[in-house]
């Protein structure tokens, strides 16, 4: 009696199972698939607002989506097994090896640029220029070396270099050109802004490798050494890349949600003033972002109707 | 790690040849001939690239095999836990702040009294006013079902190795690895084996959490009193009956013990697991605000943390010395249950309070308080007005101690720091210093103490990365040996053994110096302190909730201050392994010596010894077993510190466990955090053997 209890059991779950595929399939219609779409939320205000951004329009389109916090390059697992389903904001200059080698492999999908235009370079706070007179010009900054050292790197000035699990390309290049400096890792980005932040209270020397755009950087006043165009192209220190990526089942699961992300664009214009109203004035990154997207429906709604229109 | 030797046994001029004296002039031995022959054979020092065994290659394919193989199992198990996990986090998120504080109150108050019960109101009230109740929700959840994971574990793990012996055998060298092994480094395998999500914290930290379970099941049962069991058998018991009616309650006090550090290890581990960042909990808030360098928000993140824990230590404790209730059997339902009841009663009243008063559902955002601005003034003030002070205190430090215990006063000497170059007659003083420091040592003490002595000379003089790998293994060993007997001395060879010829030896000596030098100063400053404490009950009332708060306070929250006083380097994260390691050396001095019987103070006394002879003849001699023990943990928690420290951007094992999290290498990590438990388990077991001798010594 209880055996064929069960049995009947089975047999209805698989045939409600087997309704519900057939049932999507017939009607393709958006959402293609009622489960979330999880967008990964990284440790910076810039992503959150290009994740938010997608995220409240592919609400607006129907898509149920969730955003889920994920530390940077964690989360490509989460990618590589669909338990995440974008990222929409990542930088090719911090990747480290993992994420690239699984985009190679295919287990994660690049869909394209986000349109940022990030720079990248060696930074120094203001005050610095008034040590070292005649910065941000390259040589003014190589004689300056000594101005720089510390009793850890003495006689080499101390140059703070990106986190090692980021890569070391300035590493290599103060190396390769035997540079008078010598170059320290910071261990993490929020160690790289502290010693900003120290050093302009402190009015001590600081040279480090940096990005934009950057939050911390509308409230600082620095500037960027000027460093030969031939040695950015030979320690590949030019622009860096920033991508949208997604789970690659995502195309089939969600057609129409991934032909969206893949056009989705955002400029620096529309991110640094959100960021600006989050990171100096307080205001709730969700929250802005969300009226930020109710006014400027002209902005996105080009963009989900190519998304519909390829689907 | 020199300790202030004994009176007691103290033999004068004991300068003849003793067996194991031997042992040391081998050592020497080894010592000279590496050092004279460094300069032209660069191997002695740099194990050499080609000799090294790929271990974490054939790691790296075996775990790819496995994943591969196992993925479904895991996965699948992922998958059942993430349900009920869902089902505690929204409940959790959906009840009304109010509700879920009364509840706990009132279990703090059956726990521990009105006291108990207001500073858990206190605690949990800060959480909510501060505006961190989302994320302290998030994260009581994962603890509410990674303990009783634990616990189910580690009681059947318990029960399994106390019944038979081959369990045990293979279980309590587990567990030392476990505690051992760098919770980071185990993080990997279990993002891949499980996938990105919160389930990863929760394994991670049941895993992590399960082993002092464990232990504890294991002490009860083995110390239940042979009658109870009689007793027992004589009732007609049968063997599972015997186990879960006699055995059990009667070990219960000290599985409670268990149970409370079990919840406080889930803790910890859980804001470890929070790099992964897959569940928006206080840990995640903690490290988001660290990595924007906002100390005082970061603060303000870790004090909840602190009082979570806090709050968490307390009433699990309370519960396990107040062991079982005996209820009155005569007494009604209600009264036998009137504490449940007041708890529901409390918790559906404000559910159906909040909503009328939506205040007490969700904590309106402008009623929050949030001094983290005038936190962050308040450290840039110090650093303007201070600035060139602390550069002093660190210059100081690393010309003096940090640069030369690192490479050597012969690399550290320069116009720079010292102020003159190194000449033949400086090497020629210093030389004969250490010589007559070791012949003072020698006569005052014995031979040991002058070996210790020229020990330190010379490490000092080459720096931990000069000395040669052969001398210093031969160090440890005979070290090991002569302390803990052949078994120790065999495991220091095979642990140092698989260092070298794994490829970590330069980021490994990176460790040992680093540590070692935070563990140093730890243990002098935190015996001094100690020993403060005990001879003033003031001192130790005031040192008491700074211990509490620096051991339940995850340390990401001081590296911001830490850097930004100091700059990027070894000095701001020798500071954070002290913050760390500096408590147990506090607590266990106190206590060894607050545990010295009253009577042999006073015969002290009244034989009319000053304070000064009382302390060094009488209490340190006699507390230094229980200070020895505190140089354990204190080694312990410097170990354990290390992976966090790279996040100031130290070199070393700590970083390349880091770095293999991030890019995912698992056979990287596996070989950084087994040379981390290896070296924590090798100076386990000779501060352990140490510990006991002196106590045999005594007659304890």
């Amino acid at each position: 009696m209880l055996r064929k209890n069960v049995r009947v059991l089975v047999a209805s779950i698989v045939l409600l199972l087997i309704g519900l595929t057939v049932g999507l399939r017939v009607n393709a219609e958006v959402p293609e698939s009622p489960d979330p779409i999880k967008l990964a939320l990284h440790e910076w205000t810039g992503q959150h607002i290009s994740s938010y951004i997608a995220g409240e329009v592919l609400k607006k389109m129907g898509y149920n989506v969730e955003y889920v916090t994920a530390a940077y390059l964690p989360s490509a697992t989460g990618l590589s097994d669909g338990n995440l389903t974008g990222s929409l904001e990542v930088w090719d200059n911090n990747l480290g090896e993992f994420f690239p080698k699984l985009i190679e492999e295919g287990k994660v999908e690049n869909i394209g640029d986000l349109g940022l235009d990030a720079g990248e370079g060696w930074l120094y706070p203001k005050h610095v220029a008034e040590m070292c007179p005649g910065l941000p010009a390259w040589d003014a900054f190589l004689g300056c070396a000594d101005k720089f050292a510390t009793a850890e790197t003495l006689p080499n000035g101390r140059f703070l270099e990106y986190p090692a699990d980021w890569g070391d390309r300035a590493a290599q290049l103060i190396k390769g050109e035997g540079l008078p400096f010598e170059a320290v890792p910071a261990g993490s980005e929020g160690a790289l802004v502290a010693e900003l932040k120290s050093s302009i209270q402190k009015k001590t020397p600081l040279v480090m490798m940096f990005w934009a755009p950057h939050w911390v950087l509308s409230t600082t006043e620095t500037g960027w050494v000027d460093i030969p165009q031939d040695l950015l192209k030979k320690y590949s220190l030019e622009k860096p890349k920033v991508f949208k990526a997604v789970w690659p089942g995502t195309q089939d699961k969600w057609p129409a949600a991934y032909n969206f992300m893949k056009t989705f664009q955002v400029s620096n214009e529309i991110q640094e003033p959100l960021m600006d109203l989050v990171d100096n004035q307080g205001q709730d990154a969700l929250t802005v972002t969300k009226k930020w997207v109710d006014e400027n429906e002209d902005y996105w709604k080009p963009m989900v109707d190519k998304a519909m229109m390829a689907n | 790690m020199n300790t202030i030797p004994t009176d007691i046994d103290a033999q004068p001029n004991r300068f003849g040849l003793p067996a194991d004296a031997a042992a040391w002039l081998a050592v020497g031995v080894i010592m000279v001939v590496t050092l004279a022959l460094r300069g032209q054979h660069a191997w002695l020092i740099n194990y050499p690239k080609e000799w090294v065994i790929p271990v974490a290659d054939w790691v790296n394919v075996f775990m790819a095999w496995f994943i591969e193989a196992f993925r479904w199992l895991f996965r699948a198990m992922s998958w059942l836990i993430s349900w009920p996990m869902e089902a505690i986090r929204i409940t959790l998120q959906w009840l009304p702040w109010s509700a879920t504080i009364s509840v706990i109150v009132t279990v703090a108050y059956i726990a521990g009294g009105w006291r108990l019960a207001l500073f858990s109101a206190l605690a949990l009230f800060y959480m909510v006013v501060v505006g961190y109740w989302p994320e302290s929700v998030a994260t009581l959840s994962l603890v509410a079902m990674s303990v009783p994971l634990s616990l189910c574990l580690g009681l059947f793990v318990g029960i399994a190795a106390f019944t038979w012996r081959s369990v045990d055998r293979v279980v309590q060298p587990t567990l030392d690895l476990m505690q051992t092994f760098p919770t980071f480094a185990y993080l990997i395998p279990i993002l891949f084996l499980f996938g990105f999500g919160p389930v990863v914290g929760l394994i991670a930290s049941a895993i992590y959490a399960a082993p002092p379970m464990v232990r504890n099941v294991i002490l009860g049962l083995q110390r239940v009193a042979p009658e109870i069991i009689e007793s027992g058998q004589m009732s007609g018991t049968n063997s599972r009956q015997l186990l879960w009616l006699v055995r059990i309650p009667s070990a219960m006090p000290t599985i409670m013990i268990g149970v409370n550090q079990t919840i406080m290890a889930a803790l910890s581990m859980v804001i470890i697991a929070s790099v992964i960042g897959s569940s928006a909990d206080i840990g995640w808030e903690v490290l988001s605000m660290m990595r924007k360098a906002l100390f005082g928000q970061s603060f303000l993140a870790g004090i909840v943390i602190a009082l979570l824990a806090m709050v968490m230590d307390r009433i699990s404790r309370e519960l396990a010395h107040r062991g079982p209730v005996d209820h009155d059997a005569q007494a009604s339902w209600l009264t036998r249950y009137r504490y449940l009841v007041i708890a529901i009663g409390a918790g559906v009243g404000f559910v159906v309070l909040a909503q009328f008063f939506p205040a007490l559902g969700a904590y309106p955002k402008e009623w929050t308080f949030y001094p983290a601005e005038q936190l962050n003034q308040g450290v840039n003030y110090v650093i303007r007005e201070y600035g060139s002070t602390l550069d002093a205190i660190k210059n100081n430090t690393l010309f003096y101690f940090l640069l030369p215990v690192r490479v050597g006063l012969e690399n550290t000497v320069k116009p720079f720091t010292w102020g003159f170059d190194l000449t033949s007659t400086f090497i020629a003083f210093y030389a004969a210093g250490v010589a007559l420091a070791a012949v003072l040592a020698g006569w005052q003490w014995n031979w040991r103490a002058s070996v210790v002595v020229i020990i330190l000379g010379l490490i000092y003089y080459y720096g931990t990365n000069g000395i040669p790998w052969a001398a210093f293994i031969a160090m440890t060993v005979v070290l090991a040996y002569q302390v803990g007997g052949w078994q120790t001395g065999l495991l220091a060879l095979l642990g140092f053994g698989f260092i070298l010829t794994t490829g970590t030896w330069v980021p490994a000596m990176r460790s040992v110096y680093l540590c070692g030098a935070a563990v140093l100063i730890s243990f002098i400053g935190g015996s001094a302190l100690g020993v403060w404490a005990a001879r003033s009950d003031r001192v130790s009332a005031f040192l008491r909730p700074i211990n509490d708060t620096l051991q339940t306070m995850p340390l990401f929250v001081f590296l911001i201050p830490v850097i930004m006083f100091f700059q990027v380097g070894d000095f701001p994260a020798l500071l954070a392994i002290i913050m760390y390691a500096i408590v147990p050396a506090i607590r266990y001095t106190e206590h060894g010596i607050r545990s010295i019987p009253a009577h042999i103070v006073e015969a002290a006394r009244a034989q009319g010894c000053t304070k000064r002879q009382i302390l060094w003849n009488v209490q340190l001699p006699l507390a230094l077993p229980e200070i020895m023990m505190g140089l354990n943990q204190t080694i312990m928690f410097g170990m354990a510190m290390l992976v966090v420290a790279a996040l100031v951007g130290t070199k070393g094992l700590g970083q390349a466990v880091y770095l293999a999290l991030n890019t995912g290498n698992v056979g990287e990590g596996f070989i950084a955090g087994m040379s981390m438990a290896l070296i924590a388990m090798i100076a386990d077991r000779i501060t352990q053997a140490w510990s006991s001798q002196k106590k045999a010594e005594l007659g304890l």
